[in-house]
Protein backbone atom coordinates (compact mmCIF):
# COMPACT_ATOMS: atom_id res chain seq x y z
CA UNK A 1 0.00 0.00 0.00
CA UNK A 2 1.75 3.16 -1.16
CA UNK A 3 -0.64 5.76 0.07
CA UNK A 4 0.63 5.51 4.04
CA UNK A 5 4.13 4.51 4.36
CA UNK A 6 5.33 4.37 8.01
CA UNK A 7 8.43 5.48 8.46
CA UNK A 8 10.72 7.60 10.76
CA UNK A 9 9.75 10.41 11.70
CA UNK A 10 11.67 13.12 13.46
CA UNK A 11 9.51 14.58 16.53
CA UNK A 12 10.31 17.47 18.77
CA UNK A 13 12.68 16.70 21.56
CA UNK A 14 14.48 14.65 18.89
CA UNK A 15 12.45 11.77 19.43
CA UNK A 16 12.29 9.21 17.17
CA UNK A 17 8.99 7.82 16.44
CA UNK A 18 7.15 5.78 14.03
CA UNK A 19 4.08 8.45 12.70
CA UNK A 20 2.14 7.50 8.97
CA UNK A 21 3.52 9.62 6.24
CA UNK A 22 1.17 10.51 3.18
CA UNK A 23 2.53 9.54 0.04
CA UNK A 24 1.01 12.33 -1.77
CA UNK A 25 1.78 11.85 -5.57
CA UNK A 26 1.10 8.16 -7.48
CA UNK A 27 -2.02 6.74 -8.16
CA UNK A 28 -3.10 4.71 -4.83
CA UNK A 29 -3.21 8.06 -3.82
CA UNK A 30 -6.22 8.35 -1.25
CA UNK A 31 -6.52 11.04 1.09
CA UNK A 32 -6.80 10.45 4.69
CA UNK A 33 -9.84 10.40 6.36
CA UNK A 34 -9.52 12.96 9.15
CA UNK A 35 -11.97 14.08 11.91
CA UNK A 36 -11.43 18.23 12.64
CA UNK A 37 -14.24 19.06 15.16
CA UNK A 38 -14.61 22.73 15.97
CA UNK A 39 -12.35 23.94 18.57
CA UNK A 40 -12.99 24.06 21.92
CA UNK A 41 -13.30 27.64 23.06
CA UNK A 42 -11.64 28.60 26.59
CA UNK A 43 -13.13 31.28 28.61
CA UNK A 44 -12.16 34.60 27.41
CA UNK A 45 -11.48 33.61 23.97
CA UNK A 46 -13.49 35.25 21.47
CA UNK A 47 -16.33 33.42 19.46
CA UNK A 48 -15.93 35.61 16.86
CA UNK A 49 -11.86 34.82 16.49
CA UNK A 50 -12.93 31.22 17.06
CA UNK A 51 -14.97 31.14 14.30
CA UNK A 52 -12.57 33.14 11.40
CA UNK A 53 -10.04 30.18 13.01
CA UNK A 54 -12.42 27.40 11.99
CA UNK A 55 -12.89 28.34 8.66
CA UNK A 56 -9.38 29.14 7.90
CA UNK A 57 -8.12 25.64 9.77
CA UNK A 58 -11.08 23.79 7.61
CA UNK A 59 -10.51 25.37 4.55
CA UNK A 60 -6.52 24.38 4.44
CA UNK A 61 -7.02 21.05 5.03
CA UNK A 62 -9.69 20.51 2.83
CA UNK A 63 -7.45 22.29 -0.16
CA UNK A 64 -4.36 20.92 0.62
CA UNK A 65 -6.03 17.87 -1.16
CA UNK A 66 -4.46 15.18 1.08
CA UNK A 67 -6.95 14.92 3.47
CA UNK A 68 -10.64 13.69 3.47
CA UNK A 69 -11.96 16.06 6.32
CA UNK A 70 -14.94 14.24 7.15
CA UNK A 71 -18.53 16.46 7.50
CA UNK A 72 -19.65 17.07 11.08
CA UNK A 73 -22.85 16.38 10.53
CA UNK A 74 -22.30 13.02 10.86
CA UNK A 75 -20.08 13.14 13.85
CA UNK A 76 -21.80 11.27 17.20
CA UNK A 77 -19.40 11.90 19.66
CA UNK A 78 -20.10 13.73 22.59
CA UNK A 79 -19.59 17.37 21.96
CA UNK A 80 -18.20 18.11 25.22
CA UNK A 81 -15.66 15.19 24.87
CA UNK A 82 -11.88 16.55 26.03
CA UNK A 83 -8.90 17.32 24.33
CA UNK A 84 -6.70 14.17 26.02
CA UNK A 85 -6.66 10.62 24.43
CA UNK A 86 -7.91 9.53 28.08
CA UNK A 87 -11.56 11.19 27.37
CA UNK A 88 -11.38 10.53 23.99
CA UNK A 89 -14.61 7.68 23.02
CA UNK A 90 -12.62 6.45 19.47
CA UNK A 91 -14.87 4.20 18.60
CA UNK A 92 -16.89 6.48 18.17
CA UNK A 93 -14.65 8.57 15.66
CA UNK A 94 -13.93 5.01 14.02
CA UNK A 95 -18.16 4.95 13.50
CA UNK A 96 -17.79 7.94 10.89
CA UNK A 97 -14.72 6.52 9.47
CA UNK A 98 -12.07 8.94 10.71
CA UNK A 99 -8.17 7.48 10.64
CA UNK A 100 -7.35 10.43 12.07
CA UNK A 101 -8.77 12.66 15.01
CA UNK A 102 -7.34 16.79 15.70
CA UNK A 103 -8.51 18.60 18.30
CA UNK A 104 -7.91 22.05 18.74
CA UNK A 105 -8.66 24.38 22.06
CA UNK A 106 -8.51 28.28 21.75
CA UNK A 107 -7.27 30.66 24.42
CA UNK A 108 -6.66 33.79 25.39
CA UNK A 109 -3.56 34.33 26.48
CA UNK A 110 -3.08 38.30 27.30
CA UNK A 111 -2.75 40.03 23.76
CA UNK A 112 -2.34 36.34 21.84
CA UNK A 113 -4.36 34.01 20.54
CA UNK A 114 -3.15 30.39 22.14
CA UNK A 115 -4.29 27.83 19.73
CA UNK A 116 -3.30 23.84 21.32
CA UNK A 117 -3.45 21.34 18.21
CA UNK A 118 -3.40 17.46 18.89
CA UNK A 119 -3.57 14.90 16.62
CA UNK A 120 -4.81 11.32 17.25
CA UNK A 121 -4.60 7.94 15.59
CA UNK A 122 -8.37 6.74 16.01
CA UNK A 123 -7.34 3.26 15.61
CA UNK A 124 -4.29 3.37 18.66
CA UNK A 125 -5.82 5.81 20.46
CA UNK A 126 -2.07 6.98 20.30
CA UNK A 127 -1.51 10.96 20.36
CA UNK A 128 0.52 11.57 17.63
CA UNK A 129 1.18 15.29 17.64
CA UNK A 130 0.84 17.82 20.03
CA UNK A 131 1.64 21.78 18.69
CA UNK A 132 0.75 24.88 20.51
CA UNK A 133 0.96 28.65 18.72
CA UNK A 134 0.51 32.22 19.41
CA UNK A 135 -0.90 34.91 17.13
CA UNK A 136 -2.09 38.23 17.82
CA UNK A 137 -5.86 38.17 19.09
CA UNK A 138 -6.99 40.04 16.08
CA UNK A 139 -5.16 37.47 13.79
CA UNK A 140 -7.13 33.85 14.10
CA UNK A 141 -6.71 33.01 10.44
CA UNK A 142 -2.87 33.20 11.03
CA UNK A 143 -2.83 30.99 14.12
CA UNK A 144 -5.09 28.73 12.05
CA UNK A 145 -2.50 28.49 9.12
CA UNK A 146 0.16 28.06 11.88
CA UNK A 147 -1.18 24.82 13.46
CA UNK A 148 -2.54 23.70 9.79
CA UNK A 149 0.90 23.91 8.48
CA UNK A 150 2.08 21.50 12.19
CA UNK A 151 -0.09 19.36 10.79
CA UNK A 152 0.94 19.15 7.17
CA UNK A 153 4.34 18.58 7.88
CA UNK A 154 3.76 16.24 10.46
CA UNK A 155 2.11 13.95 7.57
CA UNK A 156 3.92 14.99 4.70
CA UNK A 157 7.73 15.99 5.88
CA UNK A 158 6.99 18.96 4.05
CA UNK A 159 6.31 22.78 4.18
CA UNK A 160 2.71 23.21 3.84
CA UNK A 161 1.35 26.55 1.21
CA UNK A 162 -0.38 27.29 4.35
CA UNK A 163 1.68 30.35 5.51
CA UNK A 164 2.51 31.59 1.57
CA UNK A 165 1.47 34.79 -0.05
CA UNK A 166 -0.21 35.41 -3.14
CA UNK A 167 -0.82 38.11 -5.52
CA UNK A 168 -3.50 38.79 -7.93
CA UNK A 169 -5.69 41.91 -10.19
CA UNK A 170 -9.31 42.24 -9.41
CA UNK A 171 -10.34 43.87 -12.46
CA UNK A 172 -13.91 46.40 -11.78
CA UNK A 173 -14.69 48.56 -14.32
CA UNK A 174 -11.94 49.73 -16.56
CA UNK A 175 -9.83 49.54 -14.05
CA UNK A 176 -7.13 46.82 -12.72
CA UNK A 177 -5.81 47.01 -9.38
CA UNK A 178 -2.84 44.80 -7.97
CA UNK A 179 -3.87 42.55 -4.40
CA UNK A 180 -1.57 40.97 -2.16
CA UNK A 181 -2.95 38.04 0.28
CA UNK A 182 -2.85 35.21 2.20
CA UNK A 183 -2.61 31.43 0.41
CA UNK A 184 -6.19 31.93 0.82
CA UNK A 185 -6.78 35.24 -1.11
CA UNK A 186 -7.69 36.32 2.70
CA UNK A 187 -6.56 39.44 4.37
CA UNK A 188 -5.60 40.92 1.17
CA UNK A 189 -4.63 44.39 0.72
CA UNK A 190 -4.77 46.71 -2.41
CA UNK A 191 -1.36 47.67 -3.64
CA UNK A 192 -3.31 50.66 -6.33
CA UNK A 193 -6.25 52.27 -6.48
CA UNK A 194 -7.13 52.88 -10.04
CA UNK A 195 -5.92 52.61 -13.45
CA UNK A 196 -4.33 49.15 -15.17
CA UNK A 197 -2.08 47.24 -13.17
CA UNK A 198 -1.53 43.67 -14.61
CA UNK A 199 0.50 40.76 -14.53
CA UNK A 200 1.75 40.66 -11.10
CA UNK A 201 4.47 38.02 -9.50
CA UNK A 202 5.90 37.98 -6.03
CA UNK A 203 9.26 38.44 -5.59
CA UNK A 204 11.19 35.66 -3.10
CA UNK A 205 11.32 38.55 -0.40
CA UNK A 206 7.61 39.67 -0.68
CA UNK A 207 8.01 42.82 -3.01
CA UNK A 208 5.31 42.21 -5.57
CA UNK A 209 6.80 43.85 -9.52
CA UNK A 210 3.68 44.28 -11.63
CA UNK A 211 3.13 45.34 -15.20
CA UNK A 212 1.14 49.30 -15.11
CA UNK A 213 0.18 51.34 -18.21
CA UNK A 214 0.34 54.51 -15.81
CA UNK A 215 2.46 56.22 -18.23
CA UNK A 216 0.08 55.06 -21.05
CA UNK A 217 2.41 52.30 -21.97
CA UNK A 218 3.37 48.90 -20.45
CA UNK A 219 6.36 49.32 -17.63
CA UNK A 220 7.63 47.14 -14.79
CA UNK A 221 7.22 48.66 -11.42
CA UNK A 222 7.81 47.15 -8.11
CA UNK A 223 6.56 47.70 -4.70
CA UNK A 224 6.44 46.54 -1.30
CA UNK A 225 3.13 46.22 0.87
CA UNK A 226 2.07 49.73 2.14
CA UNK A 227 5.26 51.00 0.28
CA UNK A 228 5.50 53.22 -2.47
CA UNK A 229 6.12 51.74 -6.78
CA UNK A 230 9.44 52.17 -7.80
CA UNK A 231 9.61 51.98 -11.66
CA UNK A 232 11.74 49.19 -12.22
CA UNK A 233 11.76 48.86 -16.30
CA UNK A 234 10.60 51.41 -17.93
CA UNK A 235 13.08 52.38 -20.79
CA UNK A 236 10.54 53.56 -23.50
CA UNK A 237 8.99 50.56 -25.14
CA UNK A 238 6.46 47.59 -24.00
CA UNK A 239 7.61 45.55 -21.27
CA UNK A 240 5.72 43.25 -19.13
CA UNK A 241 5.84 40.20 -17.75
CA UNK A 242 8.10 40.04 -14.95
CA UNK A 243 9.15 36.86 -13.50
CA UNK A 244 11.69 36.73 -10.50
CA UNK A 245 14.65 34.08 -10.08
CA UNK A 246 14.34 31.59 -7.80
CA UNK A 247 16.84 33.12 -5.26
CA UNK A 248 15.45 36.86 -5.96
CA UNK A 249 18.50 37.61 -7.68
CA UNK A 250 17.31 38.36 -11.19
CA UNK A 251 14.66 39.25 -13.29
CA UNK A 252 13.17 37.97 -16.86
CA UNK A 253 10.38 40.00 -18.63
CA UNK A 254 9.80 40.60 -22.05
CA UNK A 255 10.20 44.12 -24.07
CA UNK A 256 8.45 44.91 -27.15
CA UNK A 257 10.79 46.23 -29.90
CA UNK A 258 8.56 46.66 -33.32
CA UNK A 259 7.01 44.01 -34.25
CA UNK A 260 8.74 41.50 -32.21
CA UNK A 261 9.21 40.96 -28.63
CA UNK A 262 12.24 39.24 -26.96
CA UNK A 263 13.07 38.27 -23.42
CA UNK A 264 15.45 40.02 -21.43
CA UNK A 265 17.54 39.06 -18.31
CA UNK A 266 18.54 41.39 -16.13
CA UNK A 267 19.68 42.14 -11.81
CA UNK A 268 16.97 42.15 -9.65
CA UNK A 269 17.16 46.14 -9.75
CA UNK A 270 17.07 46.18 -13.88
CA UNK A 271 20.03 46.83 -14.40
CA UNK A 272 22.73 44.99 -16.84
CA UNK A 273 19.60 43.45 -18.57
CA UNK A 274 20.27 41.68 -21.35
CA UNK A 275 17.95 40.29 -24.69
CA UNK A 276 18.67 36.03 -24.39
CA UNK A 277 15.70 35.73 -27.27
CA UNK A 278 16.69 36.82 -30.53
CA UNK A 279 13.48 36.23 -33.18
CA UNK A 280 13.00 39.36 -35.46
CA UNK A 281 10.02 38.72 -36.54
CA UNK A 282 8.85 36.70 -33.55
CA UNK A 283 7.11 37.36 -30.32
CA UNK A 284 8.66 35.64 -26.82
CA UNK A 285 6.87 36.44 -23.91
CA UNK A 286 6.16 35.31 -20.58
CA UNK A 287 9.08 33.96 -19.03
CA UNK A 288 9.29 31.28 -15.86
CA UNK A 289 12.46 29.85 -14.29
CA UNK A 290 13.06 26.45 -13.69
CA UNK A 291 14.04 26.28 -9.74
CA UNK A 292 17.21 25.70 -9.68
CA UNK A 293 17.40 29.10 -12.00
CA UNK A 294 19.12 27.39 -14.80
CA UNK A 295 16.60 27.45 -17.67
CA UNK A 296 13.63 29.64 -18.54
CA UNK A 297 10.70 28.27 -20.11
CA UNK A 298 8.72 30.79 -22.49
CA UNK A 299 6.06 31.41 -24.80
CA UNK A 300 7.04 31.75 -28.53
CA UNK A 301 5.30 31.96 -31.56
CA UNK A 302 8.33 31.72 -33.50
CA UNK A 303 6.78 27.96 -34.93
CA UNK A 304 3.66 29.42 -36.45
CA UNK A 305 1.73 29.76 -32.94
CA UNK A 306 2.19 30.20 -29.54
CA UNK A 307 4.12 27.32 -27.71
CA UNK A 308 5.91 26.61 -24.75
CA UNK A 309 9.34 26.70 -25.09
CA UNK A 310 12.78 26.13 -22.79
CA UNK A 311 15.94 27.36 -22.99
CA UNK A 312 19.00 27.76 -21.03
CA UNK A 313 19.27 31.05 -18.75
CA UNK A 314 21.53 32.55 -21.50
CA UNK A 315 19.36 31.83 -24.19
CA UNK A 316 21.16 28.92 -25.33
CA UNK A 317 19.56 25.44 -26.53
CA UNK A 318 16.47 26.49 -27.18
CA UNK A 319 13.46 23.00 -27.33
CA UNK A 320 10.22 23.16 -28.10
CA UNK A 321 8.05 21.67 -25.50
CA UNK A 322 4.47 21.90 -26.70
CA UNK A 323 3.70 20.44 -29.95
CA UNK A 324 -0.27 20.17 -29.10
CA UNK A 325 -3.31 22.53 -29.83
CA UNK A 326 -2.23 26.10 -31.12
CA UNK A 327 -2.60 28.30 -28.31
CA UNK A 328 -0.60 27.56 -25.57
CA UNK A 329 0.70 30.04 -23.24
CA UNK A 330 0.90 31.22 -19.64
CA UNK A 331 3.70 28.42 -18.80
CA UNK A 332 4.76 28.39 -15.03
CA UNK A 333 7.55 25.88 -13.94
CA UNK A 334 6.65 23.77 -11.08
CA UNK A 335 8.73 23.88 -7.91
CA UNK A 336 9.33 20.66 -7.90
CA UNK A 337 11.37 21.09 -11.42
CA UNK A 338 9.69 18.10 -13.57
CA UNK A 339 6.21 20.34 -14.51
CA UNK A 340 4.97 23.39 -16.61
CA UNK A 341 1.32 23.99 -16.37
CA UNK A 342 0.35 26.22 -19.12
CA UNK A 343 -3.29 27.82 -20.44
CA UNK A 344 -4.40 26.26 -23.71
CA UNK A 345 -7.15 27.21 -25.65
CA UNK A 346 -8.89 24.12 -27.42
CA UNK A 347 -10.81 24.07 -31.06
CA UNK A 348 -14.04 25.48 -29.18
CA UNK A 349 -11.73 28.70 -28.12
CA UNK A 350 -11.92 27.49 -24.61
CA UNK A 351 -9.54 27.87 -22.34
CA UNK A 352 -8.33 24.58 -20.16
CA UNK A 353 -5.40 24.14 -18.05
CA UNK A 354 -2.52 21.43 -18.68
CA UNK A 355 1.33 20.07 -17.46
CA UNK A 356 4.12 18.87 -19.68
CA UNK A 357 6.26 17.52 -18.44
CA UNK A 358 9.75 19.09 -18.80
CA UNK A 359 11.93 15.92 -19.53
CA UNK A 360 9.00 13.61 -21.19
CA UNK A 361 7.01 15.61 -22.85
CA UNK A 362 4.16 14.16 -21.98
CA UNK A 363 1.19 16.75 -21.78
CA UNK A 364 -1.65 15.96 -18.84
CA UNK A 365 -5.12 17.67 -18.99
CA UNK A 366 -6.24 19.27 -15.26
CA UNK A 367 -8.96 20.82 -16.27
CA UNK A 368 -12.26 20.44 -18.99
CA UNK A 369 -15.50 21.32 -19.67
CA UNK A 370 -15.93 24.12 -16.68
CA UNK A 371 -16.11 27.26 -18.04
CA UNK A 372 -12.56 29.00 -18.96
CA UNK A 373 -9.68 27.82 -16.86
CA UNK A 374 -6.26 30.02 -17.18
CA UNK A 375 -2.64 31.98 -15.15
CA UNK A 376 -2.04 28.37 -13.80
CA UNK A 377 0.61 29.05 -10.60
CA UNK A 378 2.39 26.66 -8.72
CA UNK A 379 2.39 26.58 -4.64
CA UNK A 380 5.71 26.67 -3.37
CA UNK A 381 5.70 23.13 -2.63
CA UNK A 382 4.79 22.60 -6.17
CA UNK A 383 1.52 20.31 -4.84
CA UNK A 384 -0.89 22.75 -5.73
CA UNK A 385 -1.91 24.77 -8.52
CA UNK A 386 -4.06 27.84 -8.44
CA UNK A 387 -5.66 29.37 -11.39
CA UNK A 388 -8.51 32.07 -12.28
CA UNK A 389 -12.10 30.22 -13.37
CA UNK A 390 -14.93 31.62 -15.13
CA UNK A 391 -16.77 28.57 -14.55
CA UNK A 392 -19.61 30.23 -11.65
CA UNK A 393 -19.64 33.48 -13.42
CA UNK A 394 -17.12 36.33 -13.31
CA UNK A 395 -13.72 35.22 -12.90
CA UNK A 396 -12.46 33.78 -9.46
CA UNK A 397 -9.69 32.13 -8.43
CA UNK A 398 -9.35 28.61 -7.79
CA UNK A 399 -7.03 25.88 -6.54
CA UNK A 400 -6.27 22.21 -7.01
CA UNK A 401 -3.72 19.38 -7.07
CA UNK A 402 -1.09 19.58 -9.57
CA UNK A 403 -3.22 16.68 -11.18
CA UNK A 404 -5.75 18.86 -11.40
CA UNK A 405 -8.27 16.95 -8.39
CA UNK A 406 -9.37 18.90 -5.49
CA UNK A 407 -10.67 21.82 -7.34
CA UNK A 408 -12.32 24.05 -4.79
CA UNK A 409 -12.56 28.01 -4.89
CA UNK A 410 -10.25 30.22 -2.59
CA UNK A 411 -13.02 31.27 0.02
CA UNK A 412 -12.70 35.42 -0.99
CA UNK A 413 -15.42 37.35 -1.67
CA UNK A 414 -17.15 37.10 -4.97
CA UNK A 415 -15.14 39.32 -7.74
CA UNK A 416 -13.49 39.29 -10.97
CA UNK A 417 -10.21 37.90 -10.06
CA UNK A 418 -7.44 37.08 -12.58
CA UNK A 419 -3.81 36.16 -13.22
CA UNK A 420 -2.69 34.81 -10.00
CA UNK A 421 0.87 34.29 -8.75
CA UNK A 422 1.78 31.88 -6.07
CA UNK A 423 4.69 33.25 -4.41
CA UNK A 424 7.94 31.13 -4.64
CA UNK A 425 8.63 30.61 -0.84
CA UNK A 426 6.94 31.54 2.28
CA UNK A 427 7.30 35.32 3.10
CA UNK A 428 6.87 36.59 6.26
CA UNK A 429 3.82 39.59 6.19
CA UNK B 1 -45.53 -0.55 -49.47
CA UNK B 2 -43.57 -3.56 -51.51
CA UNK B 3 -40.90 -2.94 -53.38
CA UNK B 4 -41.36 -6.00 -55.65
CA UNK B 5 -38.31 -7.43 -54.11
CA UNK B 6 -40.13 -10.97 -53.89
CA UNK B 7 -38.16 -13.52 -56.38
CA UNK B 8 -41.59 -14.65 -58.18
CA UNK B 9 -43.91 -13.22 -56.03
CA UNK B 10 -43.39 -15.35 -53.31
CA UNK B 11 -45.59 -12.91 -51.17
CA UNK B 12 -43.16 -12.46 -48.59
CA UNK B 13 -41.88 -8.49 -47.78
CA UNK B 14 -39.28 -7.69 -45.57
CA UNK B 15 -40.54 -5.24 -42.58
CA UNK B 16 -38.11 -3.67 -40.43
CA UNK B 17 -38.94 -2.73 -37.53
CA UNK B 18 -37.50 -2.13 -33.80
CA UNK B 19 -36.59 -5.42 -32.14
CA UNK B 20 -38.01 -4.01 -28.46
CA UNK B 21 -36.33 -6.83 -26.67
CA UNK B 22 -38.26 -7.16 -22.98
CA UNK B 23 -36.78 -5.46 -20.30
CA UNK B 24 -36.93 -8.07 -17.56
CA UNK B 25 -34.61 -8.53 -14.47
CA UNK B 26 -34.73 -4.82 -14.17
CA UNK B 27 -33.81 -4.34 -9.86
CA UNK B 28 -36.61 -2.54 -8.34
CA UNK B 29 -35.62 -3.27 -4.88
CA UNK B 30 -33.22 -0.40 -3.81
CA UNK B 31 -32.52 -2.20 -0.01
CA UNK B 32 -30.59 -5.55 -0.31
CA UNK B 33 -31.07 -7.16 2.93
CA UNK B 34 -29.25 -10.04 4.72
CA UNK B 35 -27.98 -12.24 7.92
CA UNK B 36 -25.22 -11.24 9.89
CA UNK B 37 -24.43 -13.54 13.11
CA UNK B 38 -23.96 -11.70 16.04
CA UNK B 39 -20.51 -12.54 17.81
CA UNK B 40 -18.95 -11.23 14.45
CA UNK B 41 -19.99 -7.54 15.95
CA UNK B 42 -19.55 -6.94 19.34
CA UNK B 43 -21.39 -3.57 20.39
CA UNK B 44 -21.81 -1.63 23.10
CA UNK B 45 -25.26 -1.43 23.33
CA UNK B 46 -27.60 -4.58 25.12
CA UNK B 47 -29.95 -5.78 22.64
CA UNK B 48 -31.73 -9.38 22.69
CA UNK B 49 -31.69 -10.31 19.25
CA UNK B 50 -33.86 -12.37 17.57
CA UNK B 51 -33.00 -15.84 16.78
CA UNK B 52 -32.98 -17.32 13.26
CA UNK B 53 -31.64 -20.30 11.23
CA UNK B 54 -31.19 -17.99 8.00
CA UNK B 55 -27.91 -18.85 6.53
CA UNK B 56 -25.36 -16.02 7.94
CA UNK B 57 -23.23 -13.75 5.73
CA UNK B 58 -19.81 -13.99 6.92
CA UNK B 59 -18.84 -10.29 7.74
CA UNK B 60 -15.35 -9.36 7.61
CA UNK B 61 -14.53 -6.14 7.89
CA UNK B 62 -15.89 -3.50 10.87
CA UNK B 63 -18.98 -1.50 9.67
CA UNK B 64 -21.49 1.07 10.77
CA UNK B 65 -23.68 -0.55 13.28
CA UNK B 66 -27.08 0.66 13.41
CA UNK B 67 -28.99 -0.50 16.85
CA UNK B 68 -32.75 -0.37 18.04
CA UNK B 69 -32.90 -1.34 21.85
CA UNK B 70 -35.64 -2.47 23.55
CA UNK B 71 -36.42 0.92 24.40
CA UNK B 72 -36.74 1.66 20.66
CA UNK B 73 -33.66 4.10 21.22
CA UNK B 74 -31.89 4.61 17.83
CA UNK B 75 -27.81 4.29 18.09
CA UNK B 76 -25.23 4.48 15.53
CA UNK B 77 -22.42 2.33 17.58
CA UNK B 78 -22.57 3.30 21.02
CA UNK B 79 -23.95 6.55 20.46
CA UNK B 80 -27.63 7.29 20.67
CA UNK B 81 -29.46 9.37 18.09
CA UNK B 82 -32.81 10.98 17.71
CA UNK B 83 -34.82 8.97 14.50
CA UNK B 84 -35.30 12.49 12.89
CA UNK B 85 -31.68 12.92 12.79
CA UNK B 86 -30.44 9.31 11.54
CA UNK B 87 -30.63 10.11 8.03
CA UNK B 88 -28.87 12.90 8.14
CA UNK B 89 -26.31 11.55 10.59
CA UNK B 90 -25.78 8.70 7.64
CA UNK B 91 -25.85 10.88 4.89
CA UNK B 92 -22.56 12.63 6.44
CA UNK B 93 -20.89 9.38 7.54
CA UNK B 94 -18.13 8.87 5.68
CA UNK B 95 -17.75 5.18 6.75
CA UNK B 96 -21.76 4.65 6.02
CA UNK B 97 -21.46 6.77 2.51
CA UNK B 98 -17.74 4.27 1.50
CA UNK B 99 -19.53 0.92 1.86
CA UNK B 100 -23.11 1.74 0.89
CA UNK B 101 -24.06 -0.84 3.97
CA UNK B 102 -24.56 -0.70 7.76
CA UNK B 103 -25.38 -3.42 10.14
CA UNK B 104 -28.72 -3.46 12.12
CA UNK B 105 -28.78 -4.84 15.44
CA UNK B 106 -32.35 -4.76 17.12
CA UNK B 107 -34.07 -5.75 20.00
CA UNK B 108 -36.17 -9.01 19.20
CA UNK B 109 -39.34 -6.96 21.21
CA UNK B 110 -38.77 -3.91 18.87
CA UNK B 111 -41.77 -3.35 16.69
CA UNK B 112 -41.58 -4.46 13.14
CA UNK B 113 -42.76 -0.54 12.23
CA UNK B 114 -39.58 0.80 14.01
CA UNK B 115 -36.91 -1.46 12.36
CA UNK B 116 -38.99 -0.36 9.33
CA UNK B 117 -38.32 3.70 9.85
CA UNK B 118 -34.18 2.92 10.70
CA UNK B 119 -34.37 1.22 7.01
CA UNK B 120 -36.25 3.68 5.21
CA UNK B 121 -33.87 6.48 7.26
CA UNK B 122 -30.66 4.47 5.81
CA UNK B 123 -32.46 3.73 2.59
CA UNK B 124 -32.81 8.15 2.33
CA UNK B 125 -29.19 8.39 3.26
CA UNK B 126 -28.17 6.08 0.49
CA UNK B 127 -27.37 3.36 1.94
CA UNK B 128 -28.10 0.31 -0.06
CA UNK B 129 -27.23 -2.98 2.18
CA UNK B 130 -28.46 -3.47 5.28
CA UNK B 131 -27.17 -6.41 7.17
CA UNK B 132 -29.75 -7.76 10.06
CA UNK B 133 -27.65 -9.10 12.90
CA UNK B 134 -29.35 -12.26 14.38
CA UNK B 135 -28.53 -14.66 16.87
CA UNK B 136 -27.90 -17.85 15.84
CA UNK B 137 -30.82 -20.32 17.14
CA UNK B 138 -29.52 -21.94 19.82
CA UNK B 139 -29.46 -25.94 20.13
CA UNK B 140 -31.75 -28.09 17.70
CA UNK B 141 -35.24 -26.85 18.80
CA UNK B 142 -35.47 -23.69 19.16
CA UNK B 143 -38.44 -22.76 16.67
CA UNK B 144 -41.40 -22.78 18.16
CA UNK B 145 -42.19 -19.21 19.32
CA UNK B 146 -38.87 -17.67 19.44
CA UNK B 147 -39.00 -18.38 23.04
CA UNK B 148 -35.53 -20.55 23.27
CA UNK B 149 -33.24 -18.83 25.58
CA UNK B 150 -32.97 -15.18 26.41
CA UNK B 151 -30.32 -15.04 28.05
CA UNK B 152 -28.14 -16.86 25.38
CA UNK B 153 -26.34 -13.37 23.58
CA UNK B 154 -22.95 -13.92 24.26
CA UNK B 155 -22.45 -17.59 24.10
CA UNK B 156 -24.19 -20.30 22.03
CA UNK B 157 -21.14 -21.35 19.73
CA UNK B 158 -23.12 -20.40 16.66
CA UNK B 159 -21.31 -21.23 13.34
CA UNK B 160 -20.93 -24.52 14.67
CA UNK B 161 -24.74 -24.26 15.43
CA UNK B 162 -26.16 -23.27 11.70
CA UNK B 163 -23.45 -25.63 10.18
Amino acid sequence: MKALLLSLLLVPALVLAQAPVIEISGANFRPLPLAAPAPVVQEGADKKAAQAFDAAFTYDLTASGIFQVLDRAGFTADAKEGMTAGSINFSRWADVGAESLVKVSLAQDGGALRGELRLFSVATGKEELKVSKDAPAGEPRQLAHALADALYRHFTREASPFLSRITYVRKAGANRDVYVADWDGMGAQALTKGGTHILPTLSPSGQVAFTSYRKNRPDIYVQTPGGEAKALVTDGQMATGIAYSPDGKRIAYALAEGESAQIYVAAADGSGAKAITDTPYGLNTSPTWSPDGKRIAFVSNRGGSPQVYVMNADGSGVKRLTFQGNYNQTPDWSPRGDLIAFTARDERNAFDLFTVNVDTGKVTRLTQDQGNNEEPTFSPNGRLIMFSSNRNGAAHLWVMTSDGNNQVPLPMEKGNWLTPDWGTAPAAK
Amino acid sequence: MGMGGGKGGGGRTTMSEINVTPMVDVMLVLLIIFMVTAPLIQQGVKVNLPETKAAPVEATEKKVVLSIDAGRKVYIGDAEVALEELETKLAANAKAQADKEVYLHADRDVPYGVVVEVMAAAQRAGISNVGMITEPATGSKASNSGKAAPASSGKGKPKEAKR
